[in-house]
Order: structure tokens, then C-alpha cells, then sequence
């Protein structure tokens, strides 16, 4: 493919000052088209509207919290592919299984770099999956 | 056989009963046994006998011209406490001989009865409850639990040694006292003991009903709780500061973790900002934000360094323990390294063998051990750093030394703690560590079963060393599979 098609992601974080930089960023890029939400409620609606390739979706929200919009966008026909990004502060030591199990393969551990960010993008559109690994991206 | 002889001493004042009395001791006599008689005829004279000469038994008239009745006998027993005493009675009725036993008489006899028979039995039945009364008395006073007999008017009638030891007392100001204590029988109660050197002590009582000399009486038994109280005051000190300890370390976890959702949109802010992605930016603008970029990226490092020691510290950390080449490990860290560092005058110059033998660890922990003596190396080096490895009997030995000013010998104990920061002269560019690199490095050499130390270089610099345990021959090495499963972060 000589040009990229425009992928659609959703962020969702109740942490508004960080969606806006996050937004730039992608958008910055050229390759994505963005679309934001503060709440999981607020993401599983936008989410059924905006049908987005990856939503990029923080753990603690009040309310409906990552894990619980990640499996209500699973339950939904519409963003059954949806591939999802989870983003969190807290490292607690199950949360590399609890992601596995909720078919998650990718965490975000925040603060990130934005290079990170972009990898983790490319590697939900990357055509075979590559084992994450070191070199691997 | 060996003879035993029995020491007699008889207070009498009658010759001609004392006459009678040597007979019959003498027929007594045989191969086995033989008495030897000693008579005194006043009480007097027999206290003086007493305090020249051992016996074994002392015969008494309690009728003396000096002396008459029972006092007779408790001077005698004043005098010698500890040797039985058999009394003479004059009277055909039994009550003066039971009195006397009550006042620690072993045995009496009717004169009037009197025979060889009799008098042989008595003096081996008196030497015979004798023996046993030691006994028990013996048994008593070398108990560590002190033992108080207490009669019902709350007087004190025996303690042994423990319990003159525990009250602090000596026996004449014990016994014959009131005691000073409650006494509840079948309850174990606490008693605040005398002190000793300015200490407080604490003992426990149990009462229990006994008979004492044929009166109804109490037995305290007392046993010393001090050191018992003490150890349990610190056990329940320790306690509380190791609880104390784990709420500061989830606070501080917890502040950590916190901190890292405003870190990450001041990091996203400023990414943009410096990316020009908000508009562009003058050159001083740009460099400012750079400079704030670069603090961010210390500050992150310095929040993950801790959690990673948190994590490390309380073993909740998971441990992938595969076999791997130390040579591809060593290589692919230090490539790294020389990477970020590209543009400083200082070397990496690595001088590895040819081969070497197959270590079991976590390769990402052991890749961030290397990282991080790197990193102090290439912040304290003049000019190089250089990496060494070399096959051990078990163990595979790493090595990074240095050049620069190396480390004070009253630093070198500290070094791994992670409350002490080396205050050694920093690099020329700022570049600041987090102080805990170290301390993670010897958790991470804990958890994968090496060692890690430091020391100076002969010539000049610091030099660190650590051991990656070989492969256990016996273990197959399983084909290279998902080695790395963890998420990135």
C-alpha cells in the first residue's frame, strides 16, 4: 500500500487534559482520524456512532471503567472488531492476565512516550501479528 | 560393706536412764551399724556438744534442770534447725509427744515404755523421715518457682529460696510476716514484684489449698514473668513498627502512582509543544520546553525506579527465569547504551571471550542491571568504561569498571541501600540518578540467585561485579519460545 488508509481511533479518559495532547498527537500524524469521550458511558456511545478501529481506553473511569467498556464494546455487533488499547497509571500484578483475558494485548503504562503510542497504533493495524517482543514492532 | 555409724547425742538428766539408754544402744550395735552415744545432762551442755560436734540425731528430755516443756526443744532446734530430734516423755499420755511434732520433733517416746526394740525403731524411723523431709525440702527450694506457705491468719510459714529471691527478702523477714497479697485460690493473678536495678518486675501467683502441719493452708506458687513481659513488649513493638513500616510503604506506592496520570499529560503537553505541534516556537521557546522535557523524562524514571523497587521488595514482582547466552545480553545492553550516550567523550570498551557458559535469569532484570551500572559508570568515567566477563565454576562474572574518582571505602558497605544516595562528584551533563538503581539491581540479583558488589578499581575508579548462575547441565534447554510475553510499557 503506497498510501495509508485514515484509521479511526477512539480515546476514551476522564482525564480531559490528556486527551488533548493525545488528540494533536494523532492527528498530527496524518494517519488517524480522532474521536474523543470522557466517560465510558460518554466512549460506549460515541464508540456505537464513530465505529472506531482501536479505542484507546483508560482503566479507572468513574462510572463504567475500562475493563467494563472493553467488554460492553465486545457485546456489541457494531464494535465487536473494535481492537482495544488499555492505558493505566497503576501496575498492579494481574493486570497483564486480567488483559489477556479480556483479549487485551496492549497496555499503555502512563506517563508513556509518544513513540510508544504510535507503536502500539501500528501494531493493532500490522497485517501479521508480530510476537511483542524487544525488537519486534 | 562400708559400717555406718550413727551419732548419737543424748540430753538427759537422769543417770540412771541415761545408763539404761547406752545399753540398749549398744546391744544395738551390729556389723552394718554402730552407734556412737554422747550424753550431756543439762541443756546447756547439749547446746554446747551440738556447737562442737556433728551428730546425726539428737535423743531429748524435755524435762532438763535448765529448761522444761516444748521450749526445750525449739532452743535445741534453734541451735541445730536441721537435725531430727527424737523426745523423750515422761508422761504416759501421747499429747506432749504430738505437740512436739508439730514443732518439728521427728519422733517421740514414753520412757515408761521405753525398750531396746522401741529405741532402735524409733532412731531408724526418725533418721528415715528425716531423709525424706530433706528430700522434699530440697526438691522445694531448688524449684526455680518461688513457694510460699501462708496459714489462714495470712502469716507466712515457709518460702523457699526462689520466693525469698522473687519478694527479695530474707527468710527472718518472710516467714513469721503477714503476706502483703491477695490471695485467690485456682486463679492465676499478676504480682508486681520489689524491683531489682531500678527494673520493674512481674510475676505470675497461682493459691492453691493445702494442709500445712495439720492446719488448713495456702501454697503460693510464684514464677517470675519479667523476662517473659519483656520479650513480649518488643515482639509487639516490632510488630507495630513493621505494620507502621508496610502503611509507609503503600503511601508512598500510592503517592508514586498517583503522581504518574498528572506526569503523563504534562509529558504529553510538552511533547506537543516541543514537536511543534501546537504552533511553532522560537529558539528559546524550543530549548526551554526541551529542558522541561528532559526533567519530565527524570522524573518518570525516578517514579518507575521506585515502583520497581516496591515491587521488587515485596516479591510480587514475576520472575522468568530462562537459560540465555550472557554474551547476546551483554552485547545487546551495552549496543543500547552506546546508543543513547552517542556524542560523549566517553568509551564503552567491552573485551568479552570468545564463548561462554549457557545463565538462567530473567533476562529483561539482568538487561536492566547491566543498564543501570552502565549508566553510573558512563556518569562517574573520565574516559572509559570497560565490561568484562569471565566463566566461573557456577556462575558467570560481570564486570564494569570505571575511571573516574571511585568510591569512598566507608561508602562501599552502604552502596546497595536504598536510603543512601553516593554522593560522588557528578557527570559534566546533568544527567542525575534516581539512587535506586542499585537497590534494584540487588533485589533483581536476589531474585535470580546472584551476587552483586562493588569496590574500587586497583589503579583508579569504581568497579562493580556481578554472578549469573549457569544452566543446570541436567536441564534440557527448551527451544526458544515466547520469551518475552510481558506487555510493553
Amino acid at each position: 500500500m503506497l498510501k495509508p488508509e485514515v484509521k479511526k481511533v477512539l480515546i476514551v479518559d476522564d482525564e480531559r487534559d490528556l486527551v488533548e495532547p493525545l488528540r494533536l498527537r494523532l492527528q498530527a500524524s496524518g494517519r488517524y482520524e480522532v474521536a474523543v469521550a470522557y466517560d465510558g458511558a460518554d466512549g460506549l456511545e460515541r464508540a456505537g456512532q464513530f465505529l472506531p478501529d482501536v479505542a484507546l481506553i483508560d482503566l479507572s473511569m468513574p462510572g463504567l471503567d475500562g475493563w467494563h467498556l472493553c467488554r460492553r464494546l465486545r457485546k456489541d455487533s457494531r464494535t465487536r472488531r473494535t481492537k482495544v488499547i488499555i492505558m493505566t497509571a497503576w501496575l498492579s500484578p494481574d493486570l497483564g492476565k486480567r488483559a489477556l483475558a479480556e483479549g487485551v494485548t496492549q497496555l499503555l503504562l502512563k506517563p508513556f512516550e509518544e513513540a510508544d503510542l504510535l507503536h502500539a497504533l501500528e501494531a493493532e493495524f500490522a497485517a501479521v501479528k508480530v510476537c511483542a517482543g524487544g525488537k519486534a514492532s | 560393706m562400708e559400717q555406718q555409724r550413727v551419732r548419737v547425742l543424748l540430753i538427759e538428766d537422769d543417770p540412771d536412764y541415761a545408763m539404761l539408754m547406752s545399753t540398749y544402744i549398744n546391744e544395738a550395735c551390729g556389723d552394718a551399724l554402730k552407734y556412737l552415744l554422747e550424753t550431756s545432762s543439762s541443756l546447756q551442755s547439749g547446746l554446747d556438744l551440738l556447737s562442737r560436734q556433728e551428730y546425726d540425731i539428737v535423743l531429748l528430755d524435755l524435762m532438763l534442770p535448765d529448761s522444761q516443756g516444748l521450749d526445750t526443744l525449739v532452743k535445741i532446734r534453734g541451735k541445730a534447725p536441721s537435725l531430727p530430734v527424737v523426745v523423750l516423755t515422761n508422761l504416759d499420755n501421747d499429747k506432749a509427744g504430738l505437740e512436739a511434732i508439730t514443732h518439728g520433733a521427728q519422733d517421740f517416746l514414753s520412757k515408761s515404755k521405753l525398750d531396746a526394740g522401741r529405741l532402735r525403731h524409733s532412731i531408724g524411723f526418725a533418721l528415715g523421715r528425716d531423709r525424706l523431709f530433706r528430700q522434699m525440702e530440697k526438691l522445694v527450694d531448688g524449684s526455680p518457682d518461688g513457694m510460699v506457705i501462708v496459714d489462714r491468719s495470712r502469716m507466712v510459714r515457709y518460702a523457699n529460696a526462689a520466693a525469698l529471691g522473687l519478694f527479695d527478702r530474707k527468710w527472718e523477714q518472710f516467714v513469721g510476716h503477714l503476706f502483703d497479697y491477695e490471695l485467690t485460690p485456682d486463679r492465676s493473678v499478676e504480682l508486681k514484684l520489689p524491683e531489682a536495678d531500678g527494673e520493674e518486675r512481674l510475676a505470675e501467683m497461682r493459691v492453691a489449698e493445702i494442709e500445712w502441719k495439720g492446719y488448713p493452708a495456702w501454697v503460693a506458687t510464684v514464677r517470675d514473668q519479667s523476662e517473659l513481659k519483656k520479650l513480649e513488649r518488643v515482639r509487639a513493638e516490632v510488630r507495630e513498627r513493621r505494620h507502621t513500616d508496610q502503611l509507609k510503604d503503600q503511601l508512598l506506592s500510592t503517592v508514586a502512582h498517583e503522581l504518574r496520570t498528572p506526569l503523563s499529560v504534562v509529558k504529553a503537553v510538552v511533547g506537543i509543544l516541543r514537536d511543534h505541534l501546537a504552533g511553532p516556537m522560537t529558539e528559546e521557546q524550543t530549548r526551554l520546553v526541551t529542558t522541561a522535557d528532559r526533567h519530565i523524562s527524570r522524573l518518570t524514571r525516578l517514579l518507575n525506579n521506585f515502583l520497581d523497587l516496591t515491587r521488587l521488595e515485596s516479591r510480587r514482582a514475576r520472575v522468568t527465569r530462562q537459560p540465555l547466552d550472557p554474551l547476546e545480553l551483554i552485547q545487546e545492553v551495552t549496543e543500547g547504551v552506546r546508543m543513547a550516550n552517542r556524542g560523549r567523550p566517553v568509551a564503552i570498551d567491552v573485551d568479552l571471550p570468545q564463548t561462554l557458559p549457557s545463565v538462567n535469569v530473567d533476562a529483561d532484570m539482568i538487561a536492566q542491571v547491566l543498564g543501570n551500572l552502565l549508566d553510573n559508570a558512563l556518569r562517574f568515567a573520565r574516559s572509559s568504561v570497560s565490561v568484562r566477563a569471565v566463566a566461573g565454576e557456577d556462575s558467570v562474572e560481570i564486570s564494569v569498571v570505571d575511571d573516574g574518582p571511585g568510591i569512598p571505602a566507608e561508602k562501599l558497605a552502604d552502596l546497595f541501600n536504598k536510603f543512601v544516595q553516593l554522593d560522588r562528584a557528578k557527570g559534566g551533563d546533568g544527567y542525575k540518578g534516581t539512587g535506586l538503581g542499585l537497590a534494584i539491581s540487588r533485589e533483581i540479583m536476589t531474585l535470580n540467585g546472584g551476587r552483586i558488589w562493588a569496590g574500587n578499581a586497583p589503579v583508579r575508579g569504581a568497579c562493580f561485579r556481578f554472578t549469573l548462575p549457569l544452566t543446570p547441565k541436567s536441564a534440557d534447554v527448551p527451544v526458544e519460545e515466547d520469551s518475552h510475553a510481558q506487555a510493553r510499557s
